[in-house]
């Protein structure tokens, strides 16, 4: 028995957001599979993209669930995403390219077994609790292998915890394995955990309200989810050779500029008023 | 939560069929666990894993969460939300755990100075809070919920402003959020603990290197899956109190025996499975 605050009047339904969201991200995470036909590490940063798509569809997640009114803010919503997606991705990557099927398929277990419990055992009494946790998770483990195929310039056939772990070093021109120049060794998973989780939580939190839209909020979400991704490109500059960090920091720009251009036009057709000032004023006469 | 959102309405009532059904799941998680590995380290690891998400959760009951209410001078509590006080803590106490855990091997010691550095966080946490709100803000602290302090006695109607549910922090709420603090730095540090010593002994085989060399990836593997489980149990808690709550006065507080099964089952299915990376 929940009252429900706010209602999704017109825009697109969250069933399409959901399948396109997840069949966008899975594509994206195999498409880095260009990266072993043509032998480059160049193609890292579809990693980076189908971290954005699972962010749009999460945020849109997170407002079906947050206009329950869960009380407990929505930040809390990003973190047990990412809590529960980080333990069913590790695991994952224990298959190699089945990877992000098993991260898909664990993740809505935990989701599932963690919906349960919030709704019936903890008496939350949400009708899209269950379903709200599932997708989460699903979109944690996504994320969280977008950014290591992105950081580490995997590929579809070595997503294996060996490859997460191993990194090189180059001392003097030989190349040496380190363990501690990789994405779990370097604990770079730490910052790709609060890279997702912020730009999971943040686009709802920003819009939400009684002229909360939907393009507006999605235009957001991918604002974060390109902005995150050029801290991921600048992030995987140790891990893959220059040229194929440059191209995800490119590719991670243009996506964050174009986005955040519309997302400012979007915020000004939806605003009662607004007035062109400049953050610093220009004096004159110097 | 929504600006214009009502109160959530989920009841004090315990659902016993959805808590008997989570017992049952805990239980077959952990059977399993003992008929396909026996008495073995991640047996170990697993019970250890239960038994600090079971402190997390019952931890986060003791912290006074105010929320955005609080930050108005509305309701008594830290002004934020229970994920970002409990990650605090939680993280306070994780990197006092995991100081020690490098001196030592005596498990008291490492989840004690865990304990130590999450309940020293919420105490600093609590200590600028009021100064903030007394000095900054200008309001008197005052509970809602209870007419005298239950550790000091001191009245609190007087101080109350009209229209609100009190404001600041009284004591039992400073004590309750170091109490919690205590619990939460410990049970964090307890997984990571539990986890950590699995991966230091199971790792070098699994990837036919020295013990030296994979210490940082057994280390941060740990650290990952200690904060995941943590912000799973800090949240499933947070859920329980529906978002805040005075400390241990407040009668949401009699609610946490939903939220220690539901942390114990949670931290089950969660720890099997980063037990399963290195066991199976």
């Amino acid at each position: 028995m929940t009252v429900k605050v706010e209602k999704i009047e017109g825009g697109i339904p969250h069933t399409t957001i959901m399948v396109a969201g997840l069949i966008a991200t899975l594509v994206c995470i195999y498409l880095t599979y260009l990266n072993v036909l043509t032998g480059t590490q160049l193609f890292s940063f579809f990693g980076g993209l189908a971290t954005v798509a699972a962010l749009i569809w999460g945020s849109h997640t997170i407002k079906h669930l947050c206009s329950y009114g869960i009380g407990t803010g929505v930040p809390s919503a990003g973190m047990i995403a990412f809590g529960s997606g980080v333990i069913a991705m590790l695991f994952a990557t224990k298959y190699g390219i089945a990877a992000p099927i098993v991260a898909v398929v664990l993740a809505a277990i935990i989701g599932l077994i963690l919906g349960y419990l919030a709704n019936n055992v903890l008496n939350m009494r949400i009708p899209v609790m269950i379903q709200s946790l599932v997708e989460m998770a699903i979109i944690g483990a996504l994320v969280l292998l977008g950014y290591a195929v992105m950081m580490t310039g995997l590929d579809p056939t070595s997503f294996e915890l060996t490859a997460l772990v191993t990194g090189k070093v180059v001392i003097l021109g030989l190349s040496l394995p380190s363990y501690q120049t990789s994405f779990l060794g370097g604990a770079l998973i730490a910052t790709a955990f609060m890279l997702g989780a912020i730009a999971i939580q943040h686009p709802f939190n920003a819009c939400l309200g009684p002229n909360w839209t939907q393009d507006r909020m999605l235009m957001l979400a991918a604002e974060c989810g390109f902005l995150s991704m050029i801290t991921a490109a600048v992030m995987s500059m140790p891990l893959i050779p220059m040229s194929a960090a440059l191209v995800s920091l490119f590719v991670a720009v243009i996506g964050w500029y174009y986005t955040y251009s519309k997302y400012i036009e979007l915020s000004r057709r939806d605003a009662a008023a607004w007035l062109e000032s400049k953050p610093i004023p220009d004096v004159e006469g110097h | 939560m929504s600006a214009v959102a009502a109160k959530p309405t989920a009841g004090s009532a315990v659902d016993m069929t959805a808590m008997i059904v989570g017992i049952i799941i805990l239980l077959i998680v952990i059977a399993a666990t003992y008929f396909v590995l026996g008495y073995s380290l991640a047996f170990i690891a697993l019970i250890g894993i239960i038994i600090g998400g079971i402190l997390i959760g019952f931890g986060v009951h003791f912290v006074p969460v105010g929320g955005a209410p609080a930050a108005m001078g509305q309701a008594p509590g830290i002004a934020t939300g229970v994920a970002m006080l409990a990650a605090g803590a939680g993280l306070a106490g994780l990197f006092g755990g995991a100081w020690a855990a490098q001196t030592t091997d005596n498990v008291l010691v490492i989840v004690i100075t865990g304990a130590v550095g999450g309940g020293l966080m919420m105490a600093i946490t609590c200590m600028f809070v009021t100064f903030i709100y007394v000095f900054g803000m200008g309001i008197p602290c005052a509970s809602g919920k209870v007419a005298k302090d239950p550790i000091t006695g001191d009245t609190q109607p007087e101080f109350k402003s009209q229209g609100t549910e009190g404001h600041g922090l009284p004591f039992v709420s400073y004590v309750g959020g170091v109490i919690g603090g205590l619990f939460g730095g410990a049970g964090g540090t307890l997984i990571y603990l539990m986890l950590l010593n699995l991966y230091k002994e199971e790792l070098p085989g699994m990837m036919h290197a020295l013990p030296g060399q994979v210490l940082p990836i057994a280390v941060s593997l740990a650290g990952m899956f200690a904060i995941g489980m943590f912000l799973v149990n800090a949240v499933l808690a947070a859920y329980n109190i529906t978002g805040t709550i005075e400390g241990p006065h407040d009668p949401k507080f009699k609610r946490f025996p939903r939220a220690i099964v539901a942390s114990a089952v949670a931290s089950a299915v969660c720890g099997i499975v980063a037990i399963m990376i290195v066991a199976v």
